[in-house]
């Protein structure tokens, strides 16, 4: 097959991790090509590993620079592996990339993670836990979980994270979501490892400060780890998950910087959370990618996912060419006035690593 | 004389009460009320409820569109001589009133109203009838009723079935051969009998009989034709995934030059066929000429349907009556009426194929020739139907697109009015005829804008204004569709109104399109147009939210190249979120008014599902918490009031106030306290009327609509139901929203979809596939995921054909049709052992399933495959070629088989449990390696290996847990990992002179055969008569001082040597002579009759083994006679019986 061709660092692991899902060979070249420090970055090589590791047969070739990386990629069939995950970004980047492989394995994913689990230079692995699981039920993958063995902050770490998804998918259902939902609770998790309890409880005080206003159920749980759970560096922060009746959510997470206060945070978190219910629709943020890249795998029906006329936004729009590159999938919008409907005809192909049973 | 008779007493009449009256006993009619046969209804039950399970099947999404789906592919198969040829002329005959001369190619015909059907005659070689089990939908396998089902109908079955089996109709032919009745009643049901083990029971079996004018007879062919045209047919899995073609015209489209310079050159090759299966993809389709190889779809077009249905056209008759009534209407002259069609007539029975000598075309190897007819055709007939006009502007070749399009505007009769415009444009582009082709390849090249227009320019040609949304399509279509523009509008609007149509689909509703550019007033873009442009995703926004007017889009388009290298270093603006203080400002919520559009509460009052408030001082006073409570707490006192009116929702909003708990219970009192005295009874009433109807309301709200879950709940009654309902609304869904699209987009997104009559243009193409091209071979183009453009290693589930004369050998090369390609590669045979390891088998088992891992495209798991060892008729004997059928399991990339290894050692010295062991191994390198592994001696003894010696390399120290002896033999059982070939040989039988004859990579036996190679034998493993020598024993010997020891029972008993001698000894008897002749004569009468006995012997045994064999012969005889008897019997004991029930009998009982 012929390869698909990319240049910049955008978009890294959803490509690779689309070439994946498809079979076809990718080429990135320029990668941070113009930047002091050029080529890949450790998180991005680590993520490659992982992806050789959770692969059978694929190729990676990385230029001398680290500027240029080519990939074939292999077979997806998962296992049970350990993943040391490098300081650059959360454990978070992997556990995101390896939701979207998971479904599409021969094998059931059980994968051990360990690195940092809350930072700002990363997806946090609650607004994972909370804000992507659900998503994927809605795609048929229901049997999937993460269990948050140890917390760690940055800079040291000391995360244990453990992915287990049981579910394994010929294809995923296709979506038909054609109004906004109605939120009808809030939730959340306000976390703290090695620091003072008080500074989870001062967030959530003004969390809800903010949130009372909405008039709708607020329920923020405080989550304090001590010991040897709770990994090397002290650090808290809080993630907020806006849930519907039908498992549609919204995440807004944040980590706590040295010298900020826990209730800049709280009600930054919570200002957050309402600004995305303002300007998204029903998915949002790192939930965008998976569900258009799940809708693309779909059976060869035309599936309907309403946005928001914000959401619309270079990210997006980076996103769906990168799908187009790989998938050859082209989304349609219509236009319906404050909302988006983005119609995606999926590619309707088994996924090829599923195998039949012997005799 | 007494006179009297003696007559018979009078019978006295019995007194019993006859059987009807003693049913009436009871008052009523006792049989009435009573089971006459008990488990009756229940077997009837049981009887349908079988038969409407057997009638259900896994819902499958049936991909072919309804309105116009393409023609149903009738494969004609047969050995040769069945009169497979004479059939699709009967049946053209019947169905097109043609007759046609010769059967080359598909020919389609018009079989119905909706219906077309595509026959196709399958040459009798394997090749062909691979591909035309993959593709047809209906089977009719032709069958000499004079022989029987022969080879090759048992091999297409076979095959057929491993291709998702197609519907199969059996027609026996040559049943005029038949001298008696009877013996052709016999040979029709010995003929059904036998399809129906083959096919399924109660499978249709036609009979056909004797020829009349080259024809069969009248009445059979049309009840034959009936059948097809009402027959259904099942999506199979395979089809309903791919797209697939069946080529039925095949054009070069190299330039004559270049084949004129080089006649082996690449060729670039037009194949044209109506679209099957799921929509081919609009670009880039990846593809497989089944024979061919491998290709990627350059070029697709659709053309306009050469033999469309009555209903198609009748669809299109009537939007040009809206057309013209319409017409009317604004004033224009009333155009002649096509008069409404409510049959059949001889005109509409179309056929259409290009490859036999019909209708005037005839297609030959470089060009198409049309036949003009007689002087009585005139170019400019008026009359002249549809099809004539396209022949006749064919012909046109001297006038100019445009002129083309000004004078004949009838071109567009085959066209409808919102879709075929476009089609109309690239079926002219496809006129322009070889000498553009090569100019429109350049063409292809040149995707992508080159230039963008400046909007809002005035004065400007209108060829000029290339828009934006038609630059991807190329640039000859950007030209014709501004000339159309012209046409349509040119007169009528000024050029600078055109300049609004950037956004405007290309629709021919002139109507349409004058209002939309007249009611344009600001310029907005499109989203999709812009989407997948090549402009940066930062400006794509500014462009369609018209944030700002672009200073110099020209210029950065232009630039191409540079832009994407800004590309590569675009930054994502920034985050998703603004500054807290810009939170904060749009969420504040102190003291300010609702009705500011900037309270950002108050904007997302709709995103929230909030238990409803009822008091009349709701509001939305969400600035003080505490007033918020209070809120709440009225609800809750109503809401405990009559908490029997929603249970769950009192319960939610009792969370709801989970924070502010403590001051609850007093506001509630409080609440509680104030309320009842002010209501009455009414008042309450309505009060909770009022809020009924609100939380219905949320309720509804609440409940989504969640796609295909509530909509037919309550219509499906069960599972199967209800999966079904779901794919139709999907289907629906599907066809509403594409639909609803402009024609390119759809196209974009859908594809090319089935039914339609496209023309696909392959580039390097192997010019053997042109030269040696031949309309009897199939040429199927099957389109191909991209999961089986991948190479890889198949796990697959296989076995030998029961039929096939010989086992199958591990990596010896099979044949397989597999998906659509056809292909050699070298399987390797496993077993896997308790699941732990697959383990290399040499040959297939006899009767059993095992697995196959070969290396070959992926395709898959679940998809059945076929193998053959030979597919060329040179080596074709009489037996069955099928040789292996199976499923593809598991695809991987690499795979681990095993192969057993014994390796074999002697001890050379033993200690008590320790020996040492030579001969194993050749160095201490290789015992390392298998240090601590488990030996084993033959009688059983095991043991381990402990180190290697360090003296005589190679040999080792082991222990074990007995001592061993020295006539050991020890074993050390391992495993060797055996690799597989990467090889794959696609059968390329398309492009050979002699299809018949494609020779792939020759199986070992037959290579040695050729080369007269021996089989390699090797001694050790040949079986030999196993010798056992009698072992002798000494005789025991028992030392002086033990036997001394021995206790009295166990002593052993001894004779004394004798010391004299006896008497005989002492004398030595000599014979006299005559003694000794006598002996000598006795002893040789003695051999005499020795040798007579045996002889004799021998004779009667063997007279004796004779009268057996007559005996045995003889009770054969009889019994068969016997068995004769009995049915001779029973039949006429069963007529009579019959004949005594039927009362008078039948005529039949003559026999």
């Amino acid at each position: 097959m012929e390869a698909a061709v990319f240049q910049g660092h955008h978009n890294f692991r959803e490509r690779v991790v689309m070439a994946t899902l498809h079979g076809r060979p990718i080429k990135i070249t320029k990668i941070r090509s113009t930047d002091l420090n050029p080529g890949l970055r450790d998180h991005e090589v680590s993520f490659l590993r992982l992806i050789e590791a959770v692969t059978n047969g694929s190729k990676i070739e990385i230029s001398y620079t680290g500027t240029t990386v080519i990939y074939h990629p292999g077979i997806i069939v998962g296992g049970q592996l350990k993943h040391q995950c490098p300081s650059g970004t959360t454990v978070g980047y992997y556990v995101e990339g390896m939701l979207y492989l998971a479904p599409f394995s021969k094998n059931k994913f059980s994968i051990v993670f360990t690195g940092i689990s809350n930072s700002s230079s990363g997806p946090g692995i609650d607004a994972i836990k909370w804000g992507m699981l659900p998503m994927m039920e809605k795609f048929g993958v229901r049997d999937i979980a993460i269990h948050i063995l140890k917390r760690g902050s940055a800079p040291q770490g000391g995360a244990e994270v453990h992915l287990v998804c049981n579910t394994l998918l010929k294809l995923p259902l296709t979506l038909h979501i054609t109004e906004p939902p109605k939120f009808s609770a809030i939730r959340g998790v306000a976390y703290s490892t090695r620091v003072s309890p008080s500074m989870v409880n001062r967030m959530i005080d003004a969390a809800r400060n903010v949130l009372r206003p909405t008039g709708v159920d607020v329920n923020i749980t405080a989550d304090v780890w001590r010991g040897e759970h709770a990994g090397l560096s002290p650090g808290w922060g809080m993630t907020l998950v806006a849930e519907s009746k039908k498992g549609w959510r919204l995440t807004s997470e944040n980590v706590g910087t040295a010298g900020s206060l826990p209730e800049d945070l709280g009600e930054k978190s919570a200002l957050e959370l309402l600004y995305r219910l303002q300007h998204n629709a029903v998915v949002a943020g790192d939930q965008v990618p998976l569900t258009f890249i799940f809708m693309c795998l779909g059976s060869a029906d035309i599936g309907r996912l309403v946005l928001h006329r914000d959401q619309i936004d270079e990210r997006l729009v980076l996103l769906l060419r990168d799908i187009k590159e790989v998938f050859d999938i082209e989304v349609v919008f219509k236009d319906e006035g404050e909302t988006m409907m983005a119609m995606v005809k999926g590619r309707g192909d088994t996924s090829a690593a599923k195998k039949i049973q012997g005799f | 004389m007494e006179g009297a008779q003696a007559n018979k007493a009078h019978r006295q009449g019995s007194t019993r009460k006859p059987a009807k009256a003693k049913l009436h006993q009871n008052g009523h009619n006792a049989k009435a009320f009573a089971v006459s046969a008990p488990g009756k209804l229940q077997r009837q039950a049981a009887r349908s409820g079988e038969i409407k399970e057997r009638a259900l099947h896994v819902p499958m999404v049936d991909r072919t569109p309804e309105d116009d789906p393409p023609p149903v592919i009738i494969a004609v198969v047969g050995p040769p001589g069945t009169g497979k040829t004479t059939l699709i002329k009967s049946l053209v005959r019947h169905l097109t009133k043609t007759t046609l001369t010769e059967v080359k190619g598909p020919i389609t015909v018009v079989s119905g109203k909706r219906r077309r059907v595509t026959f196709m005659e399958v040459a009798n070689d394997l090749n062909s009838m691979i591909d035309a089990a993959k593709i047809a939908d209906l089977v009719l396998l032709l069958i000499d009723g004079n022989f029987g089902l022969e080879m090759e109908t048992m091999e297409f079955l076979n095959i057929a079935q491993h291709h998702g089996m197609p519907r199969v109709l059996g027609v026996a032919t040559h049943l005029d051969l038949f001298k008696s009745a009877s013996s052709l009643r016999t040979a029709k049901k010995r003929l059904k009998h036998r399809l129906w083990t083959e096919v399924y029971q109660g499978a249709k079996l036609f009979y056909l009989s004797g020829v009349l004018n080259g024809r069969y007879p009248d009445r059979e062919t049309l009840n034959l034709s009936r059948f097809i045209s009402v027959m259904k047919f099942r999506p199979l899995k395979w089809r309903n995934e791919h797209p697939y073609l069946l080529a039925d015209r095949v054009t070069d489209l190299t330039h004559p030059q270049v084949i004129a310079q080089n006649r082996k050159c690449d060729r670039t090759v037009a194949v044209y066929g109506y679209l099957h299966g799921t929509p081919l993809a609009f670009e880039d389709a990846p593809v497989h000429i089944a024979g061919a190889g491998d290709f990627i779809v350059s070029q697709v077009e659709k053309l306009p349907d050469p033999c469309p249905t009555p209903h198609y056209e009748q669809k299109l008759e009537e939007i040009e009556r809206e057309r013209i009534k319409a017409a009317a209407e604004s004033g224009e002259p009333i155009a002649k009426t096509t008069r409404r069609r409510k049959r059949l007539d001889d005109k509409q029975k179309i056929i259409y194929a290009p490859m036999s000598d019909v209708g005037g075309l005839l297609m030959d190897k470089d060009a198409v020739y049309i036949d003009v007819g007689t002087e009585a055709f005139s170019k400019d007939n008026v009359d002249a139907g549809e099809g004539e006009k396209m022949v006749t502007d064919l012909q046109d070749a001297t006038k100019s697109m445009a002129e083309r399009f000004e004078d004949d505007p009838g071109l567009q009769l085959f066209t409808d009015g919102t879709t075929l415009q476009h089609e109309e444009v690239q079926e002219n582009s496809e006129k322009q005829g070889l000498l553009d082709e090569v100019e429109q390849a350049e063409i292809l090249h040149n995707t992508g804008r080159t230039k963008l227009r400046k909007p809002k320019m005035i004065g400007k040609k209108i060829t000029d204004d290339v828009e934006f949304d038609e630059v991807e399509s190329g640039d000859e279509d950007i030209e014709i569709e501004s000339n159309q523009m012209a046409v349509d509008l040119g007169e009528r609007y000024k050029e600078d109104e055109l300049e609004f149509a950037e956004d405007s689909e290309i629709e021919d509703d002139n109507t349409v399109i004058a209002q939309r550019l007249r009611g344009r007033e600001t310029k907005t873009w499109n989203i999709n147009k812009l989407l997948y442009s090549s402009i940066s995703p930062g400006e794509v926004l500014q462009r369609w939210k018209g944030l700002e007017v672009e200073e110099d889009i020209e210029e950065n388009d232009e630039v191409f190249f540079k832009k994407k290298a800004i590309d590569e270093d675009f930054k994502l603006s920034k985050s998703e979120f603004p500054e807290l203080e810009i939170l904060r400002s749009l969420f504040c919520q102190v003291g300010d008014d609702d009705d500011l559009p900037e309270n950002g509460y108050q904007s997302l009052k709709n995103r929230f599902l909030i238990a409803p408030k009822l008091a009349e001082n709701d509001g939305e006073d969400d600035t003080e918490a505490e007033n918020v409570d209070g809120d709440f707490e009225d609800l809750e006192a109503d809401e405990n009031e009559d908490s029997d009116l929603k249970g769950g929702e009192a319960e939610e909003d009792q969370t709801n106030n989970n924070d502010d708990f403590a001051d609850f219970d007093e506001e509630e009192r409080k609440a509680e306290m104030e309320e009842p005295p002010v209501l009455t009874t009414d008042q309450k009433r309505q009060l909770a009327a009022e809020k009924k109807a609100k939380l219905k309301l949320q309720f509804e709200e609440e409940e989504e609509q969640d796609f295909g879950a509530d909509d037919f709940s309550n219509e499906a009654d069960n599972w199967y139901e209800f999966q079904k309902a779901k794919m139709a609304k999907q289907l629906e869904i599907n066809k509403a929203e594409l639909e609803a699209m402009d024609p390119t987009t759809r196209l974009k997104i859908e594809g090319y979809r089935a039914g339609s009559y496209v023309k696909l243009v392959f580039k390097d193409v192997p010019c053997e596939f042109i030269e040696n091209l031949s309309p009897e071979y199939p040429i199927v183009v099957g389109g191909l995921l991209p999961t089986e453009m991948r190479f890889g290693v198949m796990n697959s589930r296989i076995r030998r054909h029961r039929w096939h004369k010989k086992i199958l050998k591990s990596s010896d090369p099979l044949i397989l049709s597999l998906g659509w390609r056809r292909f050699q590669t070298l399987p390797i045979y496993t077993t896997s052992d308790s699941r732990t390891r697959n383990r290399m088998l040499k040959y297939t088992p006899e009767h059993a399933y095992c697995f196959a891992s070969f290396y070959g495209p992926l395709v898959a798991p679940n998809t059945p495959f076929i193998g053959f060892n030979i597919l060329d008729e040179k080596n074709t004997t009489g037996s069955f070629r099928v040789a292996a059928t199976g499923i593809i399991q598991d695809l991987n990339s690499s795979v681990e088989i095993v192969k057993k290894l014994k390796l074999v050692g002697y001890p050379y010295k033993i200690f008590r449990n320790t020996a040492f062991i030579k001969d194993m191994f050749s160095n201490a390198l290789e015992v390392a390696k298998f240090e601590g592994a488990q030996i084993k001696t033959v009688s059983g003894i095991r043991g381990e290996i402990k180190r290697a010696l360090s003296k005589p390399e190679g040999h080792f120290r082991a222990t074990f847990e007995d001592k061993i002896l020295m006539s050991d033999t020890i074993f050390l059982k391992t495993w060797y990992p055996v690799k597989i070939k990467h090889f794959y040989n696609p059968v390329t039988s398309l492009l050979m002179s002699n299809k018949g004859e494609w020779q792939g990579m020759r199986l070992t036996g037959q290579i040695r055969r050729d080369q007269n190679i021996e089989t390699p034998l090797r001694e050790d493993s040949s079986y030999k008569p196993i010798e056992r020598k009698e072992r002798h024993f000494g005789p025991l010997k028992v030392p002086r001082t033990l036997k001394a020891q021995l206790p009295f029972k166990a002593q052993i008993v001894e004779k004394k040597p004798r010391k004299r001698e006896t008497y005989m000894a002492k004398r030595a008897v000599v014979l006299s002579g005559e003694e000794k002749k006598a002996r000598d004569l006795l002893e040789k009468i003695e051999s005499i009759k020795r040798e007579k006995e045996s002889k004799r012997k021998s004779k009667s045994q063997e007279k004796s083994k004779e009268k057996l064999k007559e005996l045995a012969k003889k009770a054969e005889f009889r019994k068969e006679k016997e068995m004769e008897r009995k049915k001779e019997y029973f039949q006429r004991a069963g007529k009579r019986e019959n004949s005594q029930k039927n009362g008078g009998g039948g005529k039949r009982q003559k026999r």
